[in-house]
């Protein structure tokens, strides 16, 4: 090894050992905890170290309940619950990122901080103020009911949910789609439109192209808070409609005296998102490699 | 909102933001411990084992600081102060929302305070096994003596060895009467939770104990720490019920939802229903509010202990005999809402107080109703998971 790279390995050390004692680790810790056993008489988890004593017997039936028992329908709502709020956040972000990046001129930096502005609140407080807005008595209910829309918001409704959701995460969507389609060279769709093609060609076959490492790392910001999420829907619902895996794990950890469910779910949670984002940078990678042929 | 609205609702939505420091939490106590619980029920009434000596009797504060672990909001600020001026001692406090929590954390050295308020005796046995508190001196508290009778010598702790009881409160049924039939309710009992008139509009208790028992209450078993895993089916069923009738909410905010309009009817602490009309809009008349006290419900009270490691064990033995004294347990009401366990704390002390209202007075307990009332006690490992599962069912939609 050359002296350059002995330079870019030393370099890449504090964000390895970063890595070891703030993901690895606690990682590791889960699963001791979520194969350990419980304290009979504090029911508090007692993480089992070594991992030839692991136990796999409660793991085994929160998995049950997974596949066929109550858990089963948490993991089908929080999964569509996520899509349709990602779907969302894409429609509602995609043209704000490409309007900024694209028609905002001078006016780019402004518009771009009055998106953000609201986001520098306390995600909480941005959250009870909604509750107050969408309240039967609150100014929003009010103003919808002027136009003779009556609707409770807040008796553990889905869209209320996956409404609080897009609202909270999409400026995460904006700003990494903002950051790649303002590198793009347009020069290039420009090029595409001389070719013949439509403008929703050239959208579809040189801009989305060209976005797609953006498109993916918004995707991916928003949609592993968006799992782990539970207390937009405590605030918007806490209706057991709209338990989301987030609720069920906060539950088991902090008010049952099966904490290592809890642990179970967080490791079945990532796992389930490592295979699902796995198979889609594979899959984005592939259809970009089939392209440049 | 309103400050005390708030803080509830900040800790009550955000107890566990941090789920993974939760789990590493956990990891925090590496051994199992040994021994056996100590369990009181009112059929079988325990002495605690002793874990060591009370302090010598006659001692000066130790005036500094003193670190109370407490729930929001449920000590009034102004007693606080009070108490600071007449006894020279500085009162910090430290929050907690959820027993098993702040035990863990009481375990682990997480928290070191001087006196703890508010726990139950559901908690109870797991502190005195864990040789977390201290016997009390009882020669410190003469003002124990107001204490309702039955909670001078409670069930949980002959002899009040380890705790002295402060608040007192039975679950019921809170409403608006302005939107329900009161005299609906009272026919229908438990019924009306299950009533489908009420989809969107009503609440049950976000606890596993409670609203499970709210499930055998409304079919009629009383004994709320069953371990029959046919009966615990049956309120599973029971709860299912519940669900696709009326949409129920799931938290611990009807009083102030209720009062805010936001609902119609709950299933509620009764304390939390003497604080419903703290939280009514500007305008709407007390009157609006109701509340339905069940013949067949569960009675509870929490208490004070002193941690074994408190560094100001007398001035904590001084301010639970402070909150023990009737006029000052009566201010203590006034913010707080919930009632005080003190023979003298009546409706009409409370009602001139201004501590309670008319139209909530029924959220009262006396005596007799919180000696007829079922208790919610510790369960065995077993038996409290097979609870989890029929309150993970429910929850889970």
């Amino acid at each position: 090894m050359n002296s350059r790279n002995r330079l870019w390995v030393a370099l890449t050390a504090p964000g390895v050992t970063w890595l070891v004692f703030f993901f690895v680790l606690p990682f590791y810790a889960v699963a001791c905890v979520a194969f350990g056993s419980i304290d009979p008489i504090f029911r508090d988890a007692v993480p089992q170290w070594n991992p030839l004593n692991w136990d796999f017997a409660q793991a085994s039936s929160v998995i049950d309940s997974i596949l066929s028992g109550p858990l089963r329908g948490v993991v089908v709502r929080t999964v569509v619950y996520v899509l349709i709020a990602m779907a969302c956040s894409f429609a509602l972000g995609f043209p704000v990122a490409y309007y900024l990046a694209r028609h905002a001129g001078k006016r780019r930096l402004l518009l771009l901080t009055l998106i953000v502005l609201p986001f520098w609140v306390n995600y909480l407080m941005r959250m009870l103020a909604w509750v107050n807005l969408l309240s039967p008595s609150g100014f929003a209910q009010r103003a919808l009911s002027f136009f003779g829309v009556n609707y409770n918001w807040l008796d553990g409704s889905p869209v209320t949910v996956i409404l609080g959701l897009v609202y909270g995460y999409v400026p995460f969507l904006i700003l990494p789609l903002y950051a790649t389609l303002e590198r793009i060279d347009w020069r290039l769709v420009d090029a595409a439109r001389d070719l013949g093609a439509t403008s929703r060609q050239a959208f579809r076959l040189v801009t989305v192209p060209l976005a797609s490492a953006g498109l993916v790392a918004a995707g991916i910001l928003i949609a592993l808070p968006m799992f782990g999420d539970y207390y937009t829907n405590d605030l918007l619902s806490r209706s057991p409609n709209t338990e989301m895996l987030g609720n069920q794990i906060d539950f088991y950890i902090n008010n049952s005296s099966e904490p290592q469910n809890g642990a179970v779910l967080v490791m079945f949670l990532s796992g389930m998102l490592l295979i699902g984002l796995s198979w889609y940078l594979r899959n984005t990678a592939r259809i970009g490699r089939e392209r440049v042929r | 909102m309103q400050r005390r609205d708030f803080l509830r609702t900040l800790l009550a939505t955000t107890g566990g933001l941090a789920i993974a420091p939760s789990v590493l939490a956990a990891c925090g106590s590496s051994s199992s411990s040994s021994g056996a619980l100590v369990i009181g029920t009112p059929q079988n009434p325990v002495t605690l084992p002793s874990t060591g000596e009370a302090i010598a009797d006659g001692l000066a504060n130790e005036g500094g600081t003193m670190e109370i672990l407490n729930w929001a909001d449920y000590t009034n600020p102004e007693v606080i102060a009070d108490f600071e001026k007449a006894f020279g001692v500085t009162i910090k406090q430290s929050i907690y929302d959820n027993e098993d929590a702040a035990i863990a954390k009481l375990r682990n050295g997480t928290l070191k305070p001087d006196l703890i308020i508010g726990m139950t005796d559901t908690a109870l046995a797991r502190l005195v096994a864990g040789d977390l508190i201290q016997p009390l001196n009882q020669t410190y508290i003469p003002n124990r003596n107001n204490l309702l009778a039955g909670l001078q010598n409670p069930y949980y702790d002959l002899g009040s060895q380890y705790t002295m009881a402060q608040f007192i409160y039975g679950n019921g049924i809170g409403f608006r009467s302005d939107r329900v039939d009161a005299a609906q309710v009272a026919a229908e009992g438990y019924d009306s939770i299950w009533n489908s008139t009420y989809k969107g509009k009503l609440a049950v208790i976000d606890s596993y104990r409670d609203t499970i028992s709210l499930a055998l209450l409304q079919a009629g078993v009383t004994d709320v720490n069953t371990s029959d895993a046919d009966v615990l089916a049956a309120a599973q069923e029971n709860l299912i019920r519940l669900r696709e009738a009326t949409s129920p909410k799931v938290d611990i905010v009807s009083y102030t939802e209720i009062p805010a309009g936001n609902r119609d009817i709950a299933y509620m602490w009764g304390g939390d229903a003497l604080a419903m009309p703290f939280y009514l809009a500007e305008g709407t008349s007390a009157d609006a509010l109701g509340f339905w006290y069940p013949q067949d419900t569960i009675t509870a009270n929490d208490f004070f202990c002193i941690p074994k490691a408190s560094a100001t064990p007398v001035a904590a033995h001084q301010f639970i005999n402070y909150l023990l004294d009737v006029e000052v347990a009566i201010k203590n009401q006034t913010y707080v809402g919930y009632q005080p366990a003190l023979t003298e704390v009546t409706v009409e002390a409370m009602l001139s107080s201004g501590g309670i209202v008319e139209s909530v007075a029924d959220a009262v307990v006396t005596q007799e109703r919180y000696e007829a009332g079922a208790r919610l006690v510790s369960l065995e490992p077993e038996v409290d998971a097979l609870w989890n599962d029929v309150w993970t069912t429910f929850t889970a939609g």
